[in-house]
C-alpha cells in the first residue's frame, strides 16, 4: 500500500483540531457578550428604557407676566390637544358628531380623520379648555385621546399688543418681551414613564415614574396697567377722532427710564393673534416705538437749546429777530410761520418754537459741539432697552454735515430718531441723567427673585440747564399753543412737534407726524410722556392740536389714577376761562382776518398762498382759550 | 466479512450521562424560557399564552421519544440505509417549492404541511446529509483521500445546499457548508483538497449577498445598525437593548422586557437575548457551557467511537449542534450579521427540537456501543485499526 494511510491518529487529531477551534470560538461569543452585556450594558441600558416605555410629557407651564402691582398681564393655563386614532374608533359617526358639535370643527374633518386607517393619530383641535374635554371624555366614545398641552392667556387682550407680543400656538415667544425673555419664561416639561410594549400599550403590572416639570420664571415689568389703560383708550380716540394711520405713546419715569406705559394703535387680540395673515400679524406685532424711526420736528429742539444753553453761546434773555426765514449759505430756509415771530426772548422763540432761533442757536455751537452734545444725550445710538430690533436712529455723518443740514438738524429735520430715543434722551435733559430704558423689574423662579435696577447710561446737562428748560416747557404749556394739554392745578411742562413725512426721499405732501412731549411735574421731572400721531387726516395736523389736547386727558387721567391732588387749582382755572368768541372768518381778505384776529387775542396760521380766507378750524360762535390757533386756509 | 447487523442493541445499559443531562436540561429550560419569551405576544396575537409553549411541549415529548428510539436502535443499522436518507432529505427539500404542500413565510419557502402538522424540511435534511455522509465515508475511507472519491460526498452537499440556498434560506446553508466541511475534514480528506475546494465557496458567499438586495442592507445594517434603527438594524438593536439590559444577573425571569413584542422572534432565533436579559452575562454563559459540555462529549463519542459510522455520525452531529450554536449566539450578540438560524435544543419550533433530541439519542447509542466494546477490549489501542485490517486483507 503506496498511499499513506488516513490512520486513527490523524483522525483523533483532527477531531481535537475542530474541538479546539469551537472553544476558541466560543471563547469570542463570552468576549462579545461581555462586551455588550458590561461594557457597554449601561448606556444599551440607558437607551433601550427610553424605547421601553412610553413618556406623557408634564406640562413645565410658561411663566407668568405681571406689571410693576402684580396684575397678570400674561400667564398660562393647561389645557388639552384632542386627538382620534382610527385604529381605536369603532363608530366615526358618533366621533364626528361629538366632536364636530364640541370642538366647532367641520364633520366631515374629523369624519375623514377618524376613518383614515394609514395615520396612527390624527390632531383634531388643539388648546381646548379642561371642561369641554371632561365632557368629550364622559361622552366615552372609543378613538378620542386628548394630552396636556397649554394655553397663553393675555387679560387685557388688546393692550400691550406690540410690548408683549405674542407666542407660537406651542408657546414660544415669538415677537416683543416674550420672545425677548422667551429663555426664562420658558418652562421645563418634566415626564411620566410607563413601562409599555411596542405598540405603547400600557403593560399590565406596569410602573410609572414621575419627572415633574419646572415653570418657567415669572416676570414683572415696569409698567402700570393702569397707566397703559389710560393710554391705550386715549389713542384708541385718537385713531377715531383724527382718522390717523397710526397712534402712539410711551410714558418714561424720568428718575429711572422705567418704562412705565407704551402703547400703539392699531393692535390686535394677544389672545387671538391674527395667524393666518402672517402680513397683518407682522406689522401689526412689530413694536414701532422702539424700532422705527422719525423725523422728530419741533420736539427735538429741546436738545437744541440743552446744548445751547450748556455751551454758553446764549442765555435765556438773549432776543432774537425773525423775519420769517433765514438765509444761509445763499440757501432761503423759512420758519413754520412764514410772517415771522418778529422781536423774542429764547423763551419766546422755545414757546413759539421759532425756527430762526434754533438755527442761530445751531450754526452758533457748530457741528462738532452740537454732535457730541447730542451724542451725550442719546442720539445716534441704541438705548439698550431690553427688547429685540431697536433701531438707533439715522443721523448725518459729522463730516457731511454742511451749514445748511446743520441748521435743519437745530430744529428738528434732516434727523431721525425713534420714539423711544426721543422720550429716553428727553428724560435724560431733564433730569441730568441718562438711564437706560427697561420694561423688566425682576425676576422670579421657584421663590428667588432676582431685581434688575437701572443703569445709568450718562450725565448730560447741568442741573441749572434742566431747571431752565423745564421752565421753558411749563410756559409752553400754560402760556402759549401748547395751551390744550394745560391741565389746572398741575405743574405740566410740554412742547409740541409736527414734522413732515417723507416718502422716497421726498416730502410727502399732506403726511405728517404730530407729536408732543410732556413732563410732569417740571420741580420734580417724574413721568415723561411722547405721544406721536402718524398721519392724522381729519384736517389738522399741528402738535399743538393734534396732539397736545390728547396729552392732556392723558395727564389728567393719570392724576385722577395716581390720585395726585391739585394745587393753585384756582389761579389755574382763570388761565383757562373760555372767554374769547371765535368771529366768522370766511370770506374775509388775509390781512382783515388777522387784524381781527389779533384784536381779540387769538393766534392763526395761514394755509396757502390765497388772498381770501375759504376755510377756518375752529367754527365761529365757538369759546376758545386766549391765544387759541386758528388755522386759516386760502 | 460481513458483520450481522442486529436492529436493536440491547447488550449495554451504559448511559452517557454527559450527554443526556445538559441535553435534557436544556430542553427543558427552552420550554420555559420559551414561555417566558412568548406569552405576552402569544397572548396579544393568539389569545393563548401557553400557544408556543403547549406546540413545543410536544416537541419535546416526540423528541424524547426519538431520543429513546435512537439510544436504542443500532446506529450500524444507518449506514444500509444513507442513500434512503440522501433520498429523502433531497426530496424533502424538494416537496417545499410544490404548491399547496410548500409554505411561503417571511417570503422563503421553508416549510412542508400536512394538514395541520408542519416542519422546517432544511431541519431534516441536514440530519439526512449527516446519514449519508458518515455512511459512505467510513465504507469509502481510502476514496476519501483522492479528489475524486470525495466527489459523491461534496455533490450531495452541494445540492443540498443550492436546494436550501432557492429556499432561501442563507442560514443553514451556511450552517451546512461548514458541517460538510468539518465532515470532509474528518472523513481523512487531504488538507490541499480542503483548501481548494474552500476557495469558490468563499467566492460565492459574496456573489450570494449581492444577488439578494436585502442581504447587502442587512449587512450594512450589521456594521452600523444604529444607521436605521427602525429598519434594517432594528432586530439587532432590540437584541443589543435586551442583552445589554442583563448586565451581570440579569434582570430575573420572567422580567424581561424586550419581550413586549420590541424584539422580533424572540422566542425563536432571538431567544439568546432574552436569556441574556433575564439571567444576565452569568446565566448566558452557563448556557453555553451547558453546550460546551454537549459539545465535548460528542466530540469525545466520535473519538471513541466503536467504528468509522460511529466516529462520523457523532462528528457529524456535534458539528451541526456546534455550528448552529456558535451561529445564533453570534448574531444575537452582533458578532456576525443578522441571520435567522434556531439556537439548538432551546428555540422554539418542534421540528427542530424533535431531530436533535433524536440525534441526541443516535449519540448516546454510539457512546453505548463503544462503552461496551471498550469494556471488551481492554489493551486493544483501537478497533478502527483492525477493522480497516480486515476491510483491506
Amino acid at each position: 500500500m503506496l498511499k499513506k494511510s488516513y490512520s486513527i491518529y490523524s483522525l483523533q487529531k483532527r477531531l481535537l483540531a475542530i474541538m479546539g477551534t469551537a472553544t476558541f470560538l466560543f471563547m469570542c461569543l463570552f468576549g462579545k457578550l461581555f462586551w455588550v452585556q458590561i461594557i457597554q450594558g449601561k448606556s444599551l441600558q440607558v437607551k433601550a428604557i427610553s424605547q421601553w416605555t412610553r413618556d406623557l410629557p408634564l406640562l413645565g407651564l410658561r411663566g407668568s407676566i405681571t406689571d410693576c402691582n402684580g396684575n397678570i398681564l400674561a400667564n398660562s393655563y393647561t389645557s388639552y390637544n384632542v386627538y382620534v386614532r382610527p385604529s381605536n374608533v369603532t363608530n366615526p359617526d358618533s366621533v364626528a358628531i361629538c366632536l364636530s358639535n364640541l370642538l366647532g370643527v367641520d364633520y366631515d374633518t374629523v369624519y375623514k380623520k377618524a376613518t383614515t386607517k394609514s395615520v396612527s393619530e390624527s390632531l383634531i383641535k388643539q388648546q381646548v379648555s379642561a371642561d369641554t374635554v371632561r365632557y368629550i371624555l364622559q361622552q366615552n366614545i372609543n378613538g378620542i385621546y386628548i394630552s396636556e398641552t397649554s394655553t397663553r392667556q393675555y387679560p387685557y387682550g388688546n393692550s400691550l399688543t406690540s410690548v408683549l407680543g405674542y407666542c407660537t400656538i406651542d408657546n414660544v415667544g415669538q415677537s416683543g418681551l416674550e420672545a425677548y425673555y422667551n429663555s426664562y419664561l420658558t418652562g421645563i416639561n418634566g415626564a411620566t414613564m410607563t413601562e409599555s410594549d411596542i405598540k405603547g400599550l400600557e403593560l399590565s403590572n406596569a410602573t410609572t415614574s414621575f419627572i415633574a416639570g419646572i415653570p418657567g420664571c415669572d416676570i414683572e415689568l415696569t409698567i402700570d396697567i393702569g397707566i397703559q389703560m389710560i393710554l391705550e383708550n386715549v389713542l384708541e380716540n385718537i385713531m377715531l377722532e383724527q382718522q390717523s394711520k397710526s397712534a402712539s405713546a410711551i410714558i418714561m419715569n424720568a428718575k429711572n427710564g422705567e418704562i412705565v406705559a407704551m402703547a400703539s394703535k392699531p393692535s390686535f387680540d394677544l389672545n387671538n393673534p391674527p395667524r393666518d395673515d402672517v402680513e397683518q400679524l407682522l406689522s401689526l406685532s412689530k413694536n414701532s416705538l422702539i424700532t422705527d424711526v422719525y423725523e422728530p420736528g419741533s420736539t427735538f429742539k429741546l436738545f437744541t437749546v440743552a446744548a445751547a444753553l450748556s455751551s454758553g453761546v446764549t442765555n435765556v434773555d438773549e432776543t432774537f429777530y425773525d423775519p420769517g426765514f433765514r438765509i444761509i449759505d445763499g440757501q432761503k430756509i423759512k420758519c413754520w410761520k412764514t410772517t415771522g415771530h418778529g422781536q423774542q426772548t429764547l423763551v419766546d422763540g422755545v414757546c413759539n418754537s421759532c425756527n430762526c432761533v434754533f438755527m442761530d442757536l445751531g450754526l452758533r455751537m457748530g457741528v462738532e459741539y452740537f454732535y457730541s452734545a447730542l451724542k451725550s444725550y442719546g442720539i445716534g445710538s441704541a438705548t439698550n432697552i431690553d427688547f429685540y430690533g431697536e433701531s438707533s436712529g439715522i443721523m448725518m455723518s459729522e463730516n457731511l454735515v454742511k451749514n445748511v443740514d446743520l441748521a435743519r438738524i437745530s430744529f428738528g429735520q434732516a434727523i431721525a430718531v425713534t420714539p423711544l430715543q426721543m422720550i429716553t434722551s428727553v428724560c435724560g435733559i431733564l433730569t441730568g441723567t441718562l438711564y437706560e430704558p427697561k420694561f423688566i423689574k425682576s425676576i422670579t423662579s421657584n421663590g428667588v427673585t432676582k431685581t434688575f435696577s437701572s443703569v445709568i447710561k450718562a450725565k448730560t446737562v447741568s442741573k441749572s440747564v434742566s431747571e431752565q428748560i423745564l421752565s421753558m416747557m411749563e410756559q409752553v404749556v400754560s402760556k402759549n399753543d401748547g395751551l390744550y394739554s394745560f391741565v389746572p392745578g398741575y405743574r405740566i411742562g410740554g412742547k409740541t412737534g409736527t414734522a413732515q413725512k417723507y416718502e422716497n426721499g421726498s416730502v410727502a405732501s399732506g403726511k405728517y407726524v404730530s407729536s408732543f412731549v410732556g413732563v410732569y411735574p417740571v420741580d420734580d421731572p417724574q413721568y415723561v410722556m411722547l405721544l406721536c400721531v402718524d398721519e392724522p387726516s381729519a384736517g389738522q395736523y399741528y402738535g399743538s392740536l393734534v396732539a397736545a389736547p390728547y396729552a392732556k386727558q392723558i395727564f389728567s387721567q393719570m392724576f385722577n389714577y395716581l390720585n395726585i391732588e391739585p394745587t393753585n387749582l384756582s389761579e389755574d382755572l382763570e388761565k383757562l376761562s373760555l372767554d374769547v368768541t371765535v368771529p366768522n372768518l370766511v370770506g374775509l381778505s388775509i390781512t382783515d382776518a388777522c387784524s381781527l384776529l389779533a384784536s381779540l387775542d387769538l393766534q392763526f396760521e395761514i394755509d396757502g398762498e390765497g388772498s381770501m380766507v375759504l376755510s377756518q378750524s375752529i367754527p365761529s360762535q365757538e369759546k376758545v382759550y386766549k391765544r387759541a390757533i386758528i388755522l386759516l386756509k386760502t | 466479512m460481513k458483520e450481522k447487523i442486529s436492529f436493536f442493541d440491547r447488550n449495554s445499559h451504559f448511559i452517557n450521562w454527559w450527554i443526556l443531562i445538559p441535553a435534557v436540561i436544556l430542553s427543558i429550560f427552552g420550554i420555559i424560557m420559551i414561555f417566558s419569551a412568548s406569552s405576552y405576544t402569544a397572548e396579544t396575537s393568539y389569545g393563548n399564552a401557553y400557544y408556543f409553549v403547549e406546540k413545543q411541549l410536544l416537541g419535546l415529548a416526540l423528541g424524547l421519544c426519538a431520543l429513546v428510539f435512537a439510544y436504542f436502535f443500532n446506529y450500524n443499522f444507518l449506514s444500509k440505509l444513507k442513500y434512503w436518507a440522501l433520498a429523502v432529505g433531497v426530496l424533502f427539500l424538494l416537496i417545499v417549492f410544490i404548491p399547496g404542500i410548500g409554505i411561503e413565510s417571511y417570503g422563503a419557502k421553508r416549510w412542508i404541511g400536512f394538514g395541520a402538522f408542519s416542519f422546517q424540511a432544511s431541519e431534516i435534511a441536514k440530519f439526512c446529509f449527516i446519514i449519508f455522509c458518515a455512511g459512505y465515508m467510513s465504507e469509502h475511507q481510502q476514496k476519501m483521500q483522492s479528489f475524486l472519491g470525495l466527489m459523491p460526498v461534496l455533490c450531495s452537499g452541494l445540492l443540498m445546499c443550492v436546494l436550501i440556498m432557492l429556499e432561501p434560506n442563507m442560514s443553514i446553508t451556511m450552517c451546512l457548508g461548514m458541517v460538510l466541511m468539518i465532515m470532509l475534514l474528518t472523513g481523512g480528506a487531504k488538507i490541499k483538497h480542503l483548501i481548494f475546494l474552500s476557495i469558490p465557496i468563499l467566492c460565492a458567499i459574496p456573489v450570494l449577498i449581492f444577488i439578494e438586495p436585502y442581504r447587502l442592507s442587512r449587512l450594512t445594517a450589521f456594521l452600523n445598525p444604529w444607521a436605521s434603527p427602525q429598519g434594517e438594524g432594528f432586530q439587532l438593536i432590540q437584541s443589543l437593548y435586551s442583552l445589554g439590559s442583563g448586565g451581570w444577573f440579569g434582570v430575573g425571569l420572567f422580567n424581561s422586557r424586550a419581550k413586549y413584542s420590541f424584539l422580533p422572534f424572540s422566542e425563536s432565533d432571538f431567544i439568546f437575548s432574552i436569556i441574556g436579559e433575564e439571567l444576565g452575562l452569568v446565566g448566558a454563559i452557563c448556557v453555553l457551557i451547558l453546550f460546551l459540555i454537549l459539545i465535548f462529549s460528542g466530540f469525545k463519542v466520535a473519538i471513541k467511537a466503536n467504528n468509522r459510522l460511529g466516529c462520523f455520525l457523532a462528528t457529524g452531529i456535534t458539528s451541526i449542534l456546534t455550528v448552529q450554536v456558535f451561529l445564533n449566539v453570534a448574531v444575537v450578540t452582533g458578532l456576525i450579521p443578522p441571520t435567522g438560524l434556531p439556537l439548538p435544543l432551546i428555540s422554539y419550533g418542534s421540528t427542530s427540537l424533535v431531530v436533535f433530541l433524536g440525534a441526541i439519542g443516535v449519540l448516546l447509542n454510539i457512546s453505548r456501543q463503544s462503552s461496551r466494546s471498550i469494556v471488551n477490549n481492554i489493551g486493544k489501542k483501537s478497533i478502527f485499526v483492525s477493522k480497516n485490517k480486515t476491510k483491506t486483507a
